[in-house]
């Protein structure tokens, strides 16, 4: 019994860990996409009231935007490029001087009047899919949304057929036991 | 009974499958990426002479000869540092062109003056050897920036009809040149001994 509920606690475990990590993973995307934008719209020159997010993206006060809209845009796209020198800091973030020749790439782009998604192209064919932080789906990276799914759906089956066969075998013991001590009364 | 001891077997093998997966994480590479720059054409470009601003460069010094592509500066530690390696090449009979890129140099970054770099220049030459046939100055590192070049130093072999056929980030020594850099210019080779 004791072996019993153990092996259960395993099996719900990774049930529970696999989906987790699932959801978490894609409630991270979406928190950072919409992080950044958050962020984006509360720079805008005319609130004061964010002076602590206008210092950690002083570097956009290096550029000049006509419109608070592109500025919007700048930071945006400053915040979803991934800096190719460091690990995991966006180009926004980093001071490497590679971070530096982007973002003033992003802001030439968009001088030229280039779109969003024209500027993360032109970096994606240079620095490679490494550089943008939403991966694209591709026969390679949907093993990162299968994985789990399979996983979890391997791991339900097995805790739905292992939890069933003993109870109908319970059953006919029961059931067998019963006919015999009816038997036995007759 | 057999059933189940392959069940009770089951979280062993679940578990040994993740100590593989992460033992193996534990020699990969975090920065070893495939570069977007391979099998391309070199990005034009029309780039002065480091040393002389007259001078200019573009594609055409690639024409009718394999060359390596040694993205450097003087701000670089491990540049300097594989200069003697790259003499080393040179004297081989490989033909090394540098590709320098300063931020310091930059208006928008630095203060540096292009004399003070070139004296610069000059001093880490004479003091660790001098591989370049010559040094293309990328003055606002766009062409490192087409190039997909995160750092310095990083070195590229370009084949003769202008090609990039490699692009190594880090360093340059022994065993990256024997590991990387010579099957790819046997292969070079010998496409050229069949034309």
């Amino acid at each position: 019994m004791k072996r019993f509920f153990f092996r259960t606690l395993f099996f719900r475990t990774l049930i529970v860990a696999s989906l987790a990590s699932f959801f978490h993973a894609h409630a991270q995307t979406t928190a950072d996409v919409s992080a950044s934008t958050d962020q984006a719209a509360a720079t805008s020159p005319s609130d004061t009231a964010a002076s602590d997010t206008l210092a950690a993206n002083d570097y956009a006060e290096n550029y000049a935007f006509d419109d608070a809209h592109d500025r919007k845009t700048f930071l945006a796209l400053t915040e979803v490029l991934r800096c190719p020198m460091c690990q995991n800091q966006n180009i926004a973030d980093s001071d490497a001087m590679i971070a530096h020749d982007m973002r003033r790439k992003v802001y030439q782009l968009m001088q030229q009047g280039q779109s969003e998604q024209q500027v993360i192209d032109f970096m994606k064919e240079r620095y490679g899919d490494f550089v943008y932080y939403q991966p694209p789906v591709n026969s390679v990276t949907i093993w990162l949304w299968l994985t789990p799914v399979i996983f979890a759906g391997i791991m339900l089956l097995v805790f739905i057929y292992r939890k069933k066969k003993p109870q109908t075998g319970d059953l006919q013991a029961k059931l067998a036991r019963a006919n015999q001590l009816l038997k036995e009364d007759e | 009974m057999m059933k189940k001891l392959s069940y009770s077997i089951l979280p062993l093998v679940l578990f040994l499958a993740l100590c593989f997966f992460l033992y193996q994480g534990l020699f990969s590479d975090p920065r070893e990426r495939d570069s977007s720059a391979v099998s391309k054409s070199f990005p034009s470009f029309k780039l002065p002479d480091l040393m002389d601003e007259t001078v200019y460069y573009d594609n055409t010094i690639f024409d009718g000869q394999m060359t390596l592509i040694n993205v450097w500066g003087v701000w670089c530690v491990t540049c300097a540092i594989e200069l003697p390696y790259l003499e080393g090449l040179r004297d081989q009979g490989y033909r090394i062109v540098g590709l320098y890129y300063d931020q310091d140099l930059d208006p928008q970054y630095g203060t540096k003056t292009l004399q003070r770099v070139r004296q610069e220049v000059k001093q880490t030459l004479s003091k660790y050897g001098d591989p370049y046939q010559f040094n293309i100055f990328d003055v606002y590192r766009d062409t490192a920036l087409d190039l997909g070049v995160t750092g310095a130093p990083e070195t590229l072999l370009v084949d003769a009809q202008g090609v990039i056929r490699l692009h190594h980030l880090g360093d340059l020594n022994e065993r990256v040149w024997r590991g990387k850099f010579l099957p790819i210019i046997a292969q070079i080779q010998a496409t050229q001994a069949v034309e």
